[in-house]
């Protein structure tokens, strides 16, 4: 079987608005959380990791016209896209719209566009709400509300994509996007695809969390043991994925395995033995037929809520026993990027695989006492890294992991 | 006290949606969660929520509700040393 | 590559629930929206359990539920729902309150149930079952994209058996924006309506097989770049179309076929079960059941632009429908086609 080669990738996040500000912020350990700018809610105690731009600096980044309707998520999207793409070297002038796919036109190739989201184009719904039902004065931001909307305007943007299609599976939807596209491209059902997620901040996802009671007031502090919750993070990350045997286009890095399982346990909370967790690891390993040893850093999901890092940290004892690799979250970093967090911590791992470097876990000072690891703060020396693992788990017991390995 | 442990025991039934439940049906001394009631996690958030609108008491923490919410004669003893509304 | 069939299909709708009565009888409505008829939950329910569970969620269970039952599988090694909207009702309890009352006193339950892969999950939950488990959200298009999923995973061979389900409920709120929007209640457009349909796909053919599913096949964009690219159906008898009575939608459909496939009779759903983001779940389990029968009903069939199906023998007419192609459209840029055939029919080498 063709091994599946991650070509280009593109990302917008708390910690900068393309891949080389986000490998500066993350060796710098400069975190992008931060007090509320962008949002309009009452909610200020919250602290958060949003993208430091205007929708409106974003339109002018894309040459979009002020009075076009879009969303802020399908707007991160498209920078993201773009980036992508630019970075695995497809020719800019194929952008330009034609009204025809440039791709299948000229090259006969099927491009996919994947893309994960939940709460799509909620920013203008919960802005609009009360016009949409009272008077005819937003009625375009009707048809933006939807995910196959926001995944629709970031293809509509290109218009070189000949599938499309939106997961929502909360916040593993990056990550079962990119376990979607290595499946199309096996399958021979496509021969480039774009995959990842995308997501904005808004009142509706800042509340939910909120009647939760799992968002911090403070900093997170993933695997610690005063964790008291997530920070809500925003960003968009996509990869452009080919099969090794149709591409010429170097490699940055290799999709070499994945597996989504379901913890099938609560609505909202991960079981105490993480039996998910653990699967979405074991099967991944299997699928890329690597043993637990090879694996040399994983990228948690570790969110900084008391149960997903009790669970996931036991899953991960459970799969590695007293051989533990450096493990890390960098939800300090960015927040919580929900539906994009597959995304951009692939994008993390990637890049973690170019330059040999762990990204600390942020805010850590006090082991968890029933875990028997701490995680990854920096000390220790890091050899070349091989393999590496990074999960994203979701509502509903959705837990997905990836393994990225070296090119 | 017996009037507030009837009117909670009104609202947790609408709030909880514990359809075919009457307020006879609940006794105020059984557990809540676990083999009582049945109820769990989102229920006690849901109790929080409760307790803040019907009487202006704010639970900061969730695991605050382990002890409160033991039973409806517990919450009614809480809620009328605590209320504020 | 394996043969994939289909086992088993379960419906709730406008139409009789859990049942296959309307091929027969069909229930037939004047109204522009038209709510699912919903079985007895307490059936299939303590309360206690369902008491959280909004409409989307009930629905879905009981279908699911049905389906596995029906095919002989407790444990199916994927669970894949296809939803527009997602649970759109608690998603609307939760901001209409946010946008009325302010950001204090919200529902936890609201929000938790507001999730699209709620549906999926909860399947999941109910059944125990920890095996691959996934949501697709695109408009009309959100159960095809399911539906390849699974396809693709089974004729891989890295499943077995995957549920696939079809999911979206429409509130009366809702139906007006979408009224606003342009995508129901138009003039002359059939009934907005709910779906709530599961179905099984496994590599074995058993007595209750309804069909074959020989493929999926997905196209974004302009029906001139991708009709030459890699759409390969021959011998088909029947297209089954999503037309929903707008003549400018119709018309596409039409067209279309026109270029692609001229000249086979064409077939209808929408008449009896609605529009709705997933409604093209109801072609394929339409579909299904004319292969499986052996027949079309009358009230499926398109008169006026039905073309009488090339009969050259006998044994050809006691076979005459043995593949039926599904074609749906939205907007003329998303087109997808599901191939269905005649469970006993031999594919040509």
């Amino acid at each position: 079987m063709s091994k599946i080669l991650i070509t280009g990738m593109g990302i917008v996040s708390a910690i900068g608005n393309n891949v080389q500000e986000t490998l500066l912020s993350l060796q710098e350990k400069r975190s992008g959380i931060a007090a509320l700018h962008y949002l309009q809610t009452s909610h200020t105690e919250f602290p958060v990791g949003e993208v430091k731009m205007s929708n409106g600096e974003m339109k002018k980044m894309l040459d979009i016209s002020d009075n076009v309707p879009t969303t802020r998520t399908a707007l991160m999207g498209m920078l993201a896209v773009r980036e992508a793409l630019c970075h695995s070297g497809f020719d800019a002038q194929l952008f330009e719209k034609q009204g025809v796919d440039p791709f299948l036109r000229v090259t006969g190739k099927r491009v996919a566009l994947i893309s994960g989201t939940t709460v799509g184009g909620m920013d203008k719904s919960e802005q609009f709400y009360l016009d949409f039902l009272e008077n005819d004065t937003h009625n375009a931001y009707i048809s933006t509300h939807d995910c196959g909307a926001c995944t629709e305007m970031i293809a509509d943007y290109f218009g070189i994509f000949s599938q499309v299609d939106t997961i929502s599976t909360a916040c593993s939807s990056a990550a079962n996007a990119i376990l979607l596209g290595a499946e199309l491209l096996k399958s021979g059902r496509a021969d480039i695809v774009v995959a990842g997620g995308a997501e904005c901040i808004t009142k509706f996802h800042l509340n939910g969390f909120n009647t939760l009671m799992i968002l911090d007031k403070k900093p997170c502090r993933p695997f610690d043991t005063t964790r008291a919750g997530l920070n809500l993070g925003e960003g968009a990350a996509y990869v452009v994925m080919q099969r090794e045997d149709s591409t010429q286009t170097k490699s940055l890095a290799v999709l070499s395995g994945y597996a989504n399982t379901c913890d099938a346990f609560h609505q909202t909370a991960s079981s105490p033995n993480g039996e998910g967790a653990y699967s979405a690891m074991k099967s991944a390993l299997e699928n890329a037929n690597l043993q637990p040893q090879d694996i040399d850093y994983i990228n948690a999901h570790g969110t900084g809520t008391q149960n997903n890092d009790a669970s996931e940290g036991v899953a991960i004892v459970r799969l590695f026993g007293s051989k533990i690799p450096p493990v890390s979250s960098t939800k300090a970093f960015t927040g919580h990027t929900t539906s994009a967090a597959g995304g951009v911590e692939a994008v993390i791992s990637i890049l973690v695989l170019q330059h040999d470097f762990i990204p600390e876990n942020l805010n850590f000072s006090e082991k968890i006492a029933a875990l028997p690891f701490i995680p990854y703060v920096g000390a220790k020396k890091i050899s070349p890294l091989r393999h590496i693992l990074s999960n994203s788990f979701g509502f509903g017991g959705n837990d997905t992991s990836l393994i990225f390995s070296k090119a | 006290m017996e009037e507030l442990i009837l009117k909670l025991k009104e609202e947790i039934i609408e709030v909880l949606n514990l359809e075919d439940v009457k307020p006879a049906d609940i006794d105020e001394n059984a557990p809540l969660f676990g083999d009582g009631l049945g109820l769990d996690s989102i229920d006690a958030l849901e109790l929080i929520v409760l307790m803040e609108k019907s009487y202006g008491i704010k639970l900061k923490d969730p695991a605050q509700g382990k002890e409160i919410f033991k039973s409806i004669f517990v919450m009614a003893k809480y809620i009328a040393e605590n209320r504020t509304k | 590559m394996s043969e994939i069939y289909i086992n088993s299909i379960k419906q709730i709708s406008a139409q009789k629930p859990l049942t296959d009565e309307w091929f027969d009888a069909p229930v037939r409505y004047s109204e522009n929206y038209v709510r699912a008829i919903d079985p007895d939950f307490r059936q299939y329910f303590a309360p206690n359990v369902a008491r959280r569970f909004g409409k989307i969620l009930k629905r879905a269970l009981v279908v699911s539920q049905k389906a596995l039952e029906e095919s002989d599988v407790t444990n199916p090694d994927a669970i894949i729902t296809g939803t527009g909207l997602g649970c759109i009702e608690n998603t609307e309890l939760f901001l209409d309150k946010l946008v009325r009352e302010g950001e204090e006193l919200l529902n936890p339950t609201q929000f938790m149930q507001s999730t699209h892969n709620t549906i999926s999950s909860l399947i999941a939950i109910e059944a125990k079952c920890h095996s691959y488990n996934t949501t697709y959200a695109h408009k009309g298009i959100s159960f095809e994209c399911a539906l390849q999923d699974a396809l693709l995973q089974l004729q891989s061979g890295g499943i077995k058996t995957a549920l696939v389900g079809a999911h979206d409920e429409m509130t009366p709120a809702y139906f007006t924006l979408l009224q606003k929007a342009g995508f129901l209640g138009q003039a002359n457009q059939t009934f907005a309506g709910e779906t709530a349909v599961a179905m099984m796909l496994t590599n074995q053919k058993t007595e209750k097989s309804l069909c074959k599913i020989e493929n999926v096949e997905k196209f974004y964009g302009n029906v001139e770049t991708w009709r030459a690219a890699s759409l390969q159906v021959s011998d088909i008898d029947y297209i089954m179309l999503g037309t929903n009575g707008v003549a400018e939608t119709d018309r596409i459909y039409y067209e279309n076929c026109q270029k692609l496939f001229p000249d086979i009779p064409l077939l209808q759903y929408k008449n009896i079960f609605g529009e709705s983001y997933t409604a093209p779940a109801f072609g394929v389990y339409a579909a299904a059941l004319c292969l499986k029968n052996g027949k079309i009903p009358d009230f499926l069939e398109q008169r006026a632009k039905l073309v009488p199906p090339k009969r050259e023998s006998e044994e050809q007419r006691q076979n005459a429908v043995r593949k039926i192609l599904c074609y749906n459209q939205l907007e003329n840029k998303n087109h997808t086609f599901v191939c269905l055939t005649s469970k006993n029919l031999t594919p040509k080498k």
